[in-house]
């Protein structure tokens, strides 16, 4: 295989799992080494080989960044606090009569989908070994309970004209992972 | 030297090699080459992911520059680091004078 061939199907697979940066900071590495080898006497077709034979498997240093993702952080924390969170919302929508509340049946199974659909998310970025899928997937995921969340503040202000202490919980909880989402959201897009 | 071999040192070797200034991921590889005589057998595109743990938990700084028309990221050790890396040191002291001591039947210095 001629060497620019094997440097860009390497880079290639790198950059279909990476963001432009790390790809970029790769590249320059790997194009050191490069040198690093035709200096040592190798033909251009060896050096390129013997850099990404010394490089590795592009899976091992994707999933290494992986491991770094702001998103997967995010997604564990927000998996640890998903049961805390929804166990304060039980607790609140129990002592509410909640089956009581003028929600249409269609409200309800769309907000239960949403739900569901976010833990696929967020578990899909806290163990992905793809680094721009963990990331989709954690932003969406970010932006999926942001909503739930601000659904369910809202709801309850408007079906609750009394606040009790289960509910004021609730809330607490929910505006503490709302401002815990809203920072990994914007780690996550950046990062 | 492998990879396995090296878990848990890796973050000290790292941060030794950028004690002597700023350096770009290829540097740090040469000079971890040139340190262990050649022995250390890493994938060094390893190195990479290993420099930018380091730089999210505050013990090396990033930054951008351009050179050739190719965009290059050179790391530099922050005062955390430094302290990391001191500590490291008298860690690492300690642990090899304690094996050394177990191995060659003497008794064991106590840690400094």
């Amino acid at each position: 295989m001629p060497e620019t061939s094997l440097i860009t199907d390497y880079l290639t697979a790198l950059s279909a799992q990476l963001p432009a940066p790390m790809v970029e900071e790769l590249a320059d590495g790997l194009d050191q080494t490069r040198q690093h080898y035709l200096r040592q006497g190798l033909t251009p077709d060896g050096a390129a080989g013997a850099a990404v034979a010394e490089f590795g498997a592009p899976q091992v240093i994707v999933a290494a960044f992986t491991r770094l993702s702001p998103a997967r952080h995010a997604a564990r924390r927000l998996l640890a606090a998903g049961p805390v969170v929804g166990g304060c919302w039980a607790a609140a929508l129990i002592t509410g009569r909640a089956w009581t509340w003028p929600v249409p049946a269609a409200a309800r199974l769309l907000f239960g989908v949403t739900l569901i659909t976010v833990i696929g998310l967020l578990t899909a970025a806290a163990f992905g070994r793809r680094y721009i899928s963990a990331r989709r997937a954690g932003a969406a995921a970010c932006i999926g309970i942001t909503t739930l969340d601000g659904v369910m503040l809202i709801t309850v202000m408007l079906a609750i004209p009394v606040l009790i202490w289960p509910v004021i919980l609730a809330v607490a909880a929910s505006a503490a992972r709302l401002t815990f989402t809203a920072r990994a959201l914007r780690a996550v897009l950046t990062g | 030297m492998r990879g396995e071999e090296l878990k848990g040192h890796l973050d000290a070797l790292l941060l030794a090699a950028l004690e002597d200034g700023p350096r770009h991921g290829y540097a740090v590889i040469e000079a971890l080459r040139e340190s262990t005589g050649g022995r250390l057998d890493l994938p060094t595109g390893t190195i990479y992911p290993a420099l930018r743990r380091l730089e999210q938990a505050g013990l090396t700084a990033g930054s951008w520059s351009v050179v050739a028309g190719r965009q290059r990221r050179e790391y530099r050790l922050t005062s955390a680091g430094s302290r990391a890396l001191s500590g490291k040191r008298a860690d690492w002291q300690d642990f090899a004078a304690m094996i050394s001591a177990a191995l060659e039947g003497r008794p064991c210095p106590r840690p400094a």
